[in-house]
């Protein structure tokens, strides 16, 4: 387990290793549901959501299941499938339990198993060998990072319905061209924690 | 055909079962390939940090490795002598610390009276692929050849009188802490230990 | 009805490219895009993975049960990754090292999965094959694209050979993750701003 102070890891996953500025993950949906802020705030908030959990329940398979199994080459089937079940199961419980908030965000739910993001913190998670508490603020530093990048994207994009632009240059094309802008001020925050 | 519970339920079990046998098979195919890559891949390592870099397949690696590197305890770390007709030509200490994202390990070089390096590699980080994770690049490593070695003297990135070093562009912070370790090793292993 | 290997390919590699016409499969390529040789062999990996998975799925399609067949498709795909990824450490450790996770993040490429629902689903296996691997080849395309102007305008190299002639002072920039964003953007801008050209024209 790498010396790295908790606090650390929640604000450079948030700010500075953004896992869409940087780490260019989960840039599927960011892009194609990022023309409203409501829903971008709606899918933010879901992707937060299983981003933490499903790190913290992967740390965990990993460390008691997959090491003492022997089974790394199967690790990545596994990851895989406790993400797609668990959004199965967190869609069940929250249209039971709380219909208000499934009304909200239960449409972005079966997108995010197939969002990059998830799968990405987990690998990375594991990779770094973190430890129950720092897997758990990464998980949940990444996702309010990707939620910050994608509302951000979405206010700008609002704006921009009113503006004239060139032929071919609405759509994607100009996302990425405002995503690129965003990276370029993010790496100015770069060098603000210290990691001693 | 209908297709029921049953029937899906029965499906999912034999296609799973298929697929897992395939995979478990597979992997004792590539097995000895990668435990041999793995085994060669840290020997070819340290032979680098001593400045031993001719190209070699990965048996002569080891059997080379196992023919002029010797295991020495230096300062308490397990360290490695390296020898040439019986003579004391470098040493390749290790170090380790927290990067960025996770920890590094590697090892330096040092040549025989430990006044300078000789190289230096890392034998395992996980920094980002592309950023952080370029200090693993040819070009980064070989800036570690032949630098000077002093009590008292920290190395530091930018051009000096008689060395120089350049960080990583867009990984400040990872080429820092690597930096930082290296000192730290240089420091406690070489001036502050037995060694001088 | 299966349409003709020709077209096809065509199809894929260009006129409905995956990533620039699409916009599928960004996430887990760009970042590996500042080296040609790391993009080559990532490109290959969804390739392999794309074609092979669209021609298993197809030729068990009529036999997957409805209500699991998203669970079945990132069930095969991570097979197939797998694979890749075993076949990568086994015999080109240090590209395995380099890429780390963007290998294993092979089974959430949008690609892949919009292939096999898109046309895996109704087309018999060869056909299934062929625009799985060139969809993957298509995106191998863009990639290297990137990589060569970032590996050129970052490094100054071509697959690590120096071609900085004329002494040019290279652009850290290019190399950082922005520069992806711009590259891929410009990309998209220059074929769709074609693309609406031609339809005026041919509405006039």
């Amino acid at each position: 387990m790498p010396q790295i102070s908790p606090i650390v890891i929640f604000f450079a996953s948030i700010i500075t290793s953004n896992m869409i500025l940087s780490n260019f993950l989960g840039m599927c949906s960011y892009l194609s549901i990022s023309s409203e802020y409501k829903t971008a705030t709606g899918l933010g908030m879901a992707v937060t959501l299983v981003l933490t959990l499903t790190t913290f329940i992967n740390w965990a398979i990993y460390h008691f299941v997959i090491v003492p199994l022997e089974i790394q080459y199967l690790s990545y089937i596994i990851y895989i499938m406790v993400i797609a079940a668990f959004v199965q199961i967190l869609e069940m419980a929250m249209d039971r339990y709380t219909p208000d908030l499934y009304a909200k965000l239960g449409i972005f739910l079966p997108l995010i198993t197939v969002n990059c993001a998830i799968l990405g913190v987990t690998l990375f998670m594991v990779i770094r060998q973190y430890g129950a508490l720092q897997s758990l603020v990464y998980g949940l530093g990444s996702g309010l990072g990707w939620w910050l990048a994608i509302n951000m994207l979405a206010a700008i994009r609002e704006k921009l319905k009113k503006a004239k632009l060139p032929p071919g240059i609405s759509g994607p094309a100009i996302s990425f061209i405002i995503t690129g802008i965003m990276a370029m001020a993010f790496i100015g925050f770069s060098g603000i924690f210290t990691i001693q | 055909m209908k297709k029921g519970h049953i029937y899906t339920f029965v499906f999912m079990v034999v296609l799973s079962a298929i697929l897992v046998f395939a995979l478990a098979f597979a992997y004792e195919g590539f097995k000895p390939s990668i435990a041999n890559n793995t085994a060669s891949r840290e020997r070819r390592a340290i032979l680098d940090a001593v400045g031993q870099t001719q190209a070699r397949s990965d048996d002569e690696v080891i059997d080379a490795f196992d023919a002029a590197m010797k295991p020495v305890q230096i300062a308490g770390q397990n360290a490695y002598e390296y020898l040439e007709n019986g003579e004391t030509k470098a040493y390749a200490l290790p170090f380790h610390g927290a990067a960025l994202w996770g920890s590094v390990d590697g090892y330096l070089g040092v040549n025989a009276d430990m006044s300078r390096t000789t190289g230096i590699v890392f034998t395992d980080q996980n920094e980002t692929p592309g950023l952080g994770g370029r200090i693993d690049e040819t070009w980064y490593k070989e800036q570690f050849r032949d630098l000077p070695i002093e009590d008292g003297r920290i190395l530091t990135y930018g051009s000096h009188d008689d060395y120089q070093i350049d960080a990583i562009t867009g990984a400040t912070q990872t080429s820092q802490a690597i930096l930082r370790m290296v000192n730290a090793m240089i420091q406690s292993v070489i001036f502050s230990g037995e060694v001088k | 009805m299966a349409d003709k290997p020709m077209s096809i390919i065509k199809t894929q590699l260009f006129s409905e490219n995956q990533v620039l016409r699409q916009v599928l499969g960004i996430c887990s390529a760009l970042a590996v895009t500042n080296s040609m040789n790391n993009s080559l062999v990532m490109g290959l990996g969804v390739s392999f993975v794309t074609g092979l998975s669209s021609m298993t799925l197809s030729a068990m399609r009529n036999i997957i049960p409805r209500r699991v067949r998203m669970l079945v498709q990132t069930l095969i795909i991570a097979v197939y990754v797998i694979f890749v990824d075993l076949t990568l450490q086994a015999f080109l450790p240090d590209i395995s090292k380099q890429l780390g996770p963007y290998v294993g993040l092979i089974i959430t490429n949008c690609i892949i999965m919009g292939r096999a629902e898109a046309y895996a689903q109704s087309n018999p296996p060869i056909p299934a094959l062929i625009d799985g691997f060139f969809a993957g080849l298509g995106y191998t395309g863009v990639l290297l694209i990137v990589s060569l102007i970032r590996e050129v305008l970052g490094f100054g190299t071509i697959l690590g050979m120096n071609v900085n002639f004329f002494g040019f002072e290279t652009w850290t920039i290019a190399i950082m993750p922005p520069a992806a964003f711009f590259i891929i953007g410009a990309l998209i801008w220059g074929l769709s701003a074609r693309a609406a050209k031609k339809t005026v024209a041919t509405t006039k």
